[in-house]
């Protein structure tokens, strides 16, 4: 079975939200993105996106961008990217990972080729913001094919309206609730709009539904917890790591901290 | 229509996007089937533009040349370009969906000088959007569009240049889709923007096929433009397309040359690729990131060129070349010292390019030359080319 789904199975029986993190990979460097993410699983962490650094990621903010851009001056790249991910499944993580990504990226190293290594490396869902729906059955018909490769996360936005039930259509894993601004990275004001947005989505999703936008600490999302499944940090998290020159036991706890609140409050 | 070029085009946007591009493609179907809406532009086109433009015979160029030599003369418009045409149609169909912003990206500035003059015209507000390098290298233009009232948002993200520049206009435009319309000013982006721009350039060569039929009794052999992102080329072959005796020939930046990959032409080493909501020829790295082009033209310093001259290209129906710095600027200082014309740097590539192809023609053929620009904005420029200074980042 994939990884998310399990892992979404298990927090659903236990009756608990899940927590996500996004980082960018090879901030500093590879070495020190492994490190944070085994800290991130030894303090708990549901599911963990790395971001795979692209030269113009059109649907990121200032923060992710800024990033992104960095970790290809420190040339950083995919093949390297999955070639930590193989290591550290050998190494015994069982985490869930999912690579945030552009279809440029994907495209580059060929479907087929990068499907294979997916699967290879045990990474275990894809979110690819410029693939939306409607171009994504080249890639899908390839991932369909190949045993243990990984999933295609959803995404919806506020004004997807009409579309959500289009998107869910078939949809694995969790529902990837993105902001308003169609941009990561932005505050955000956490009212009555956003908990009718999540509700909305939540009422006809068959998957959890994950809000992925503006958060920066367990609180913010508390008011909204009737109407999500979890929380995905990207910026912030980013931020943190690096006020913190990347340290891993930040990184820990962070997460702890965060899934604490979340699950007790 | 569909949203592909063969395997080109396509919408690699993010999901915010897919309802406002649906609005937006219902919208121009329907305007560009309303009488009305067409009467108003054309219009503009006449009045406020100052179309049609001439198709003028270059006499002395003809006669160095041995063959006919036409050129189109997309740089008597007003702002001095063809970009208005497409400016006028993108800006009457934003007030028709009760739009009260436009944003645009631009890279030379011309596209933006035209948006911000159409924001004037029409009373709208307008933010553009450009590379924090361009901003520098183009003060005049800059100068010029906060005089027609326009603000300028400096991009320094990633290379700051126009490939940034438009990666901030569509992140702006997911934010903001419900009152701000995004004019793109070349022939590219998610559907239906390529068709959009093809519609409202197209008149360039409805006018060029009904004036050479005047002067000539028949069609001509050629026609060439050059291209950037593909604008003045795609409304230059439009016409052309369906009448197989037209040949159709675009000129790429060639910079200090292919091989030195100093270049913009994309779809000469002919890898395809996803930017900015389209599947299109790129140049890109091995890992997929988007290269840096090189031009002493700032009009055609794009990575990336319009999806249906990519679906052209592999059809075999269209064939692309490119032209060198060196190469424009013989034909720049040729053109300006022959005919009196300064011609834009960026349309310089498609009369070098013309005069190349005149080689292999008889007397009595004829070829027709888009000469998309003019060249007051290039004169630092070539000023620099000429005392032998650095032009080319």
């Amino acid at each position: 079975m994939n990884r998310i789904e399990e892992k979404m199975q298990e927090l659903q029986a236990e009756g608990k939200k899940a927590f996500i993190t996004y980082m960018t990979a090879g901030l500093p460097d590879l070495d020190t993105t492994a490190k944070i993410l085994k800290a991130e699983e030894a303090a708990g962490l549901d599911v963990c996106e790395v971001g795979i650094p692209f030269s113009d990621p059109i649907a990121d903010g200032p923060v992710i961008q800024d990033a992104s851009y960095r970790a290809i001056l420190n040339g950083t790249n995919l093949t390297q990217i999955l070639e930590m991910m193989e290591k550290l499944r050998a190494e015994g993580m069982k985490m869930p990972i999912v690579f945030m990504m552009y279809y440029n990226t994907v495209f580059s190293m060929g479907l087929e080729n990068f499907v294979k290594a997916c699967a290879k490396a045990g990474v275990d869902g894809l979110i690819i913001p410029d693939l939306p729906k409607e171009e994504q059955q080249p890639l899908q018909s390839v991932l369909d094919e190949e045993e243990g490769a990984p999933i295609l996360i959803q995404l919806v936005s506020p004004i997807s309206a009409d579309r959500v039930p289009y998107l869910l259509e078939g949809a694995r894993g969790f529902v990837y609730c993105v902001s308003s601004m169609g941009v990561t990275g932005k505050n955000v004001n956490f009212g009555k709009q956003i908990h009718d947005y999540l509700s909305s989505v939540k009422a006809v999703s068959k998957i959890p539904v994950m809000m992925g936008f503006g958060i920066k600490t367990a609180e913010d999302v508390l008011p909204l917890k009737d109407a999500l499944d979890g929380a995905i940090v990207g910026s912030h998290f980013i931020r943190l790591m690096d006020e913190n020159n990347f340290a891993p036991e930040v990184a820990g706890e962070y997460v702890k901290t965060f899934k604490e609140k979340l699950n007790n409050d | 229509m569909s949203k592909y070029y063969g395997e080109f085009g396509g919408q690699y946007v993010a999901e915010s996007l897919m309802n406002p591009l649906a609005e937006l493609d219902k919208a121009f179907r329907e305007a560009i089937a309303d009488p009305e809406f067409i009467r108003q532009y054309n219009y503009y086109l006449k009045e406020y533009d100052g179309r049609e433009t001439p198709l003028y015979f270059a006499e002395k160029l003809s006669k160095k040349y041995g063959t006919k030599m036409y050129l189109k003369r997309e740089d008597l418009n007003h702002t001095g370009a063809h970009k208005i045409n497409n400016v006028l149609g993108q800006i009457l169909l934003a007030k028709r969906m009760g739009k009260t912003k436009v944003i645009a990206e631009t890279g030379a500035g011309q596209h933006g000088v035209a948006t911000a003059t159409g924001a004037a015209l029409f009373g709208m507000e307008c933010t553009v959007f450009m590379g924090a390098e361009d901003i520098e290298r183009q003060s005049l233009n800059v100068f010029r569009m906060n005089l027609l009232g326009a603000k300028v948002e400096s991009v320094t993200t990633g290379s700051s240049t126009l490939k940034d520049a438009t990666n901030a206009a569509i992140r702006y435009w997911s934010e903001h889709a419900e009152d701000t319309f995004y004019i793109i000013g070349s022939a590219v982006g998610p559907a239906p923007y390529p068709e959009m721009v093809r519609e409202f350039q197209k008149v360039i060569s409805v006018e060029a096929k009904r004036q050479i039929i005047e002067k000539e009794g028949r069609l001509p052999d050629c026609v060439v433009a050059c291209v950037g992102g593909g604008s003045n080329s795609i409304g230059m072959f439009s016409e052309f397309i369906d009448e197989p005796s037209v040949k159709l020939v675009g000129a790429e930046a060639g910079g200090l040359g292919v091989e030195t990959g100093k270049h913009a032409a994309a779809m000469a080493l002919g890898k395809a690729g996803v930017l900015h909501g389209m599947k299109t020829y790129l140049l890109q790295d091995e890992n997929g990131n988007i290269e840096l082009a090189h031009s002493i033209s700032a009009g055609l310093d794009y990575p990336g060129v319009g999806p249906e001259h990519a679906y052209l290209r592999d059809s075999g129906r269209a064939t692309y070349t490119n032209i060198t710095d060196k190469e424009c600027m013989d034909a720049f200082l040729e053109l300006t010292k022959e005919e009196g014309i300064i011609p834009a740097i960026e349309s310089a590539h498609a009369v070098a390019c013309a005069c190349k192809l005149a080689k292999d023609m008889t007397e009595d053929q004829i070829i027709i030359v888009c000469l998309s620009g003019r060249g007051d904005k290039d004169i630092n420029t070539v000023r620099k080319y000429l005392n032998g200074e650095e032009t080319n980042k």
